[in-house]
């Protein structure tokens, strides 16, 4: 896999290496995906929370509401 | 049997601020759009009104979480042009920059704006060049 990098961001991870932060710099971008991966896995599992507690009867409502409004 | 890409709804900043605020039927309502493989674009501006309305930790991971919905486009704004034109329409419509985002991105891409408050928009639908097409998110029920 090649990927193109931000020189911004190439920097930090060469500079992450070099204060001996990270093992190398794909392992520094690894980390990056890695942490991404975790934050979305949680932003997916509140916002399942939250519209789980949805009332289905009112949501129906709703979207009936805007489908006669298109179907003007 | 067609296969037909359905037009996209502009969610304004109303909506956006409900799902900041965690509101469950709002929330509930735009997964239900997302099974349906109903497309969304939500303004980046949009988002910002929305997180200084609600200034928390969670609403901000709310907000987050609305890309990873698999039918929604968070809209930048992108570049000087855009940025001007952007200018020209709060000129023009005297909204503010959150939901001038939502009435310039209705204006190029010809698609309604879903809102919690049609009777703001209301007053703005003729405002630019083509009308807005406003569709209230409402529960004639109440």
């Amino acid at each position: 896999m090649t990927i193109t990098v931000d020189p911004h961001l190439s920097a930090y991870a060469e500079a992450l290496v070099e204060a001996g932060h990270a093992a190398s710099v794909s392992a520094a971008f690894n980390d990056a995906m890695a942490e991404k991966a975790y934050r979305d896995r949680r932003r997916r599992s509140l916002w399942k929370a939250k519209a789980d507690e949805a009332n289905p009867g009112r949501v129906s409502r709703l979207m009936a509401h805007v489908d006669q409004q298109l179907a003007r | 049997m067609t296969d037909r890409t359905p037009t996209p709804f502009i969610l304004d900043t109303s909506v956006v601020t409900a799902v900041a605020r965690a509101d469950p039927d709002i929330m509930g309502l735009i997964q239900g759009y997302d099974s349906r493989n109903q497309p969304m674009v939500i303004p980046a501006l949009a988002i910002t009104g929305a997180s200084l309305d609600a200034r928390s930790e969670e609403a901000d991971e709310l907000l987050a979480g609305l890309e990873l919905l698999d039918n929604v486009t968070v809209a930048p704004l992108n570049g000087a042009e855009q940025a001007a034109r952007l200018a020209d329409v709060i000129a023009r419509t005297g909204l503010e920059p959150w939901d001038g985002h939502v009435a310039a991105i209705a204006d190029v891409a010809i698609c309604p704006i879903l809102t919690l408050n049609a009777g703001k928009w209301r007053l703005h639908v003729a405002d630019l060049d083509e009308p807005l097409h406003i569709i209230e998110i409402a529960d004639p029920s109440e």
